[in-house]
């Protein structure tokens, strides 16, 4: 049976305006992505690959195009339906973990449920299972600064991935880490995709992370020049 | 709205939990002393108030009977005193007999207002019999014996201003030339300090010297000096009195006050109103200053809130929450440190012009209502900065782009 398609996008630009000088971060950009995959956008830098993912995970508009997602219009979306959207279907791993530093582990990742609805209890019930599947169930009450760099960004993963996102986007989520921590960040989403077929977008530029996806989108440009199965 | 408030407030109590102590211990100590601020000048101002008003004690208790416009005298003071002191609230009065005379010690005279009063009355009724600072209070057999003010003798604060009698003391001699011209030798039987103008350039003889002195009869009287129960109830003593059957003009001390000290007293109220609305203004600035700052240095903290889900309605909140938490503690820190100045001003008052001291007053209604207005310019200083920040795109507050 045919894999219906979950992201559709069609000829999306964003263009930044500096005084009289126009920049180009996404020239007319159209693909689509399927439930399960595993996607890795990649590309040098100023390619236009990080722009992509923020117009992707609803934290920037395009100037122009299509975006839907399962059918929904998501360019047209109003603001606090965006807002909505984003809280209960997406996850989103930034590359310097942006965790408050003032919350805990655990308090870092249920005020999301506690924002959808769920009782306190519920939410620390779903907060603690996210962290058992990234590793840090044991270090749910430090806060960022009592972490490294690698929990920081695992815990980051785990409060994306709390609310079972329908797509979890990253960007260089390995970008500040050392290679062991970077595997084991990859190793998660890898689990996750493999295991609980969850959609991941992830923005890269090393290499050797393509080994963990199935689909390589290369950006130059603003334009896709390669788009490949793994 | 639930979920809003219930994230806005985990939001807010990790971020006071976990958040810098030295920062937020020094966000408390400005904002103590802005409520410091807010109610400690209008306290001194009440002080000061409250002592002119003490000064018009002496002359008119907390409420005086006086002559009507076309007589010089209340005639049958003693049938007025009756009814006054039939009035529940009245705890005691007297009558008075104020005329113009010249008091001559040696080869100095100065003119004068002196008072015959009763002096075992005057007790229950005025302050005149505490401020006695050197010699005796009159007795009921003091005859030939005067209390002068203190700024008629040479050597206390004030007589080198007005003339003196030079340095007459206690047991000196004077002449008094009453103007009716009568003359009288009296002993001096003390000086009173009452540090206050209309005590201190007086003098004090017995009643019944003035009546003899002007053939009076039948208990005449230029005032009735009447002392109530609860000086804050004199509005209505008043009024009491006046239904009692007294047909004579009777006033407030208050009244007297706004009548002689209009002037001191509605310059006094421009520099508190002015300086409760310049307080009011800097202290709304100050904790806006304070809120917008902690919101500007937590514009990422917010934008990151805002990319993974949370509402702009929560942050707000949140802030609002933080903002009160803030202005709370300053209030309650301020409370303490107002007290403090309060207890160290009492026991320790201010003094000028040598003997004025200002003792502060503390004013509950202001304080309440400086709490009140604090707390709400707290939600507005918190509200509003925040709600401006988490309406600015996620990149911007992140990124700053």
């Amino acid at each position: 049976m045919k894999q219906e398609s979950m992201i559709n996008i069609k000829n999306l630009k964003r263009y930044y305006k500096s005084g009289q000088v126009i920049t180009k971060a996404l020239n007319g950009v159209s693909f689509e992505i399927k439930q399960g995959e595993f996607i890795a956008i990649m590309g040098a830098s100023g390619s236009g690959k990080t722009t992509m993912l923020r117009i992707l995970g609803l934290l920037d508009k395009p100037t122009k195009g299509d975006y839907t997602i399962n059918n929904l219009d998501i360019v047209n979306l109003p603001e606090e339906e965006r807002n909505y959207y984003r809280l209960t279907q997406l996850g989103y791993v930034f590359q310097d973990y942006a965790l408050i530093n003032e919350m805990s582990a655990i308090e870092n990742i249920y005020i999301l449920s506690l924002m959808e609805g769920k009782s306190k209890v519920q939410s620390i019930i779903t907060a603690q299972a996210a962290l058992d599947k990234v590793g840090l169930s044991d270090k749910s009450e430090r806060i960022p600064d009592q972490l490294s760099g690698g929990e920081k960004q695992r815990i980051a993963v785990a409060r994306a991935i709390a609310k079972h996102p329908k797509i979890l986007f990253a960007d260089e989520p390995c970008a500040n880490l050392d290679t062991h921590n970077s595997e084991q960040i990859l190793e998660v989403f890898k689990t996750l995709n493999k295991k609980f077929g969850q959609t991941i977008v992830m923005v890269t530029h090393e290499s050797w992370h393509t080994k963990y996806v199935s689909r390589i989108i290369k950006l130059k440009d603003g334009k896709i020049v390669s788009d490949v199965k793994v | 709205m639930f979920n809003n408030i219930r994230v806005g407030f985990v939001s807010a109590t990790s971020s006071i939990k976990r958040g810098n102590k030295k920062t937020l211990s020094f966000i408390i100590f400005v904002l103590a002393l802005i409520f410091v601020n807010l109610v400690f000048l209008p306290s001194m101002i009440g002080g000061m108030t409250g002592m002119f008003n003490g000064f018009m004690q002496y002359p008119y208790g907390d409420i005086v009977i006086e002559p009507s416009m076309d007589n010089s005298y209340i005639n049958n003071a003693d049938d007025v005193l009756k009814k006054a002191r039939a009035v529940p609230d009245v705890k005691a009065a007297t009558k008075r007999l104020d005329v113009g005379a010249s008091i001559q010690h040696k080869h100095k005279v100065v003119g004068s207002t002196i008072t015959g009063l009763l002096p075992s009355e005057e007790y229950d009724v005025s302050n005149y019999p505490n401020i006695i600072a050197e010699g005796d209070f009159l007795g009921e057999l003091s005859r030939d014996e005067i209390i002068i003010g203190a700024m008629l003798v040479e050597g206390y604060f004030g007589s080198e201003i007005y003339d003196n009698l030079g340095g007459i003391r206690v047991g000196s001699l004077v002449n008094v030339t009453y103007s009716n011209g009568v003359v009288r030798t009296y002993k001096v039987k003390g000086i009173m300090e009452g540090t206050f103008e209309l005590v201190d350039l007086n003098a004090l003889v017995h009643y019944k010297e003035i009546e003899d002195v002007y053939g009076l009869e039948e208990s005449k009287a230029t005032s009735v000096v009447i002392r109530v129960k609860n000086p804050d109830d004199s509005a209505k003593i008043k009024e009491k009195i006046i239904a009692a059957g007294v047909k004579e003009p009777v006033f407030t001390n208050t009244e007297k006050s706004d009548a002689i000290l209009r002037q001191a007293m509605q310059s006094i109220d421009m520099i508190n109103f002015v300086s409760n609305y310049v307080s009011l203004i800097v202290g709304a600035a100050l904790i806006l200053i304070i809120i917008y700052i902690n919101v500007l240095n937590r514009k990422k903290e917010i934008g990151i809130l805002k990319a993974v889900g949370i509402s702009p309605g929560s942050i707000v909140i949140s802030y609002a929450f933080i903002s009160m938490f803030y202005v709370s503690s300053g209030i309650l820190a301020g409370l303490i440190l107002y007290f403090l100045l309060m207890f160290y001003f009492t026991v320790s008052p201010i003094t000028f012009y040598e003997t004025m001291t200002i003792i502060p007053e503390i004013q509950g209604g202001l304080v309440i209502k400086s709490i009140f207005t604090m707390l709400i310019m707290s939600v507005i200083a918190g509200v509003l900065p925040a709600w401006r920040v988490s309406k600015e795109s996620i990149l911007e507050a992140i990124w700053g782009r």
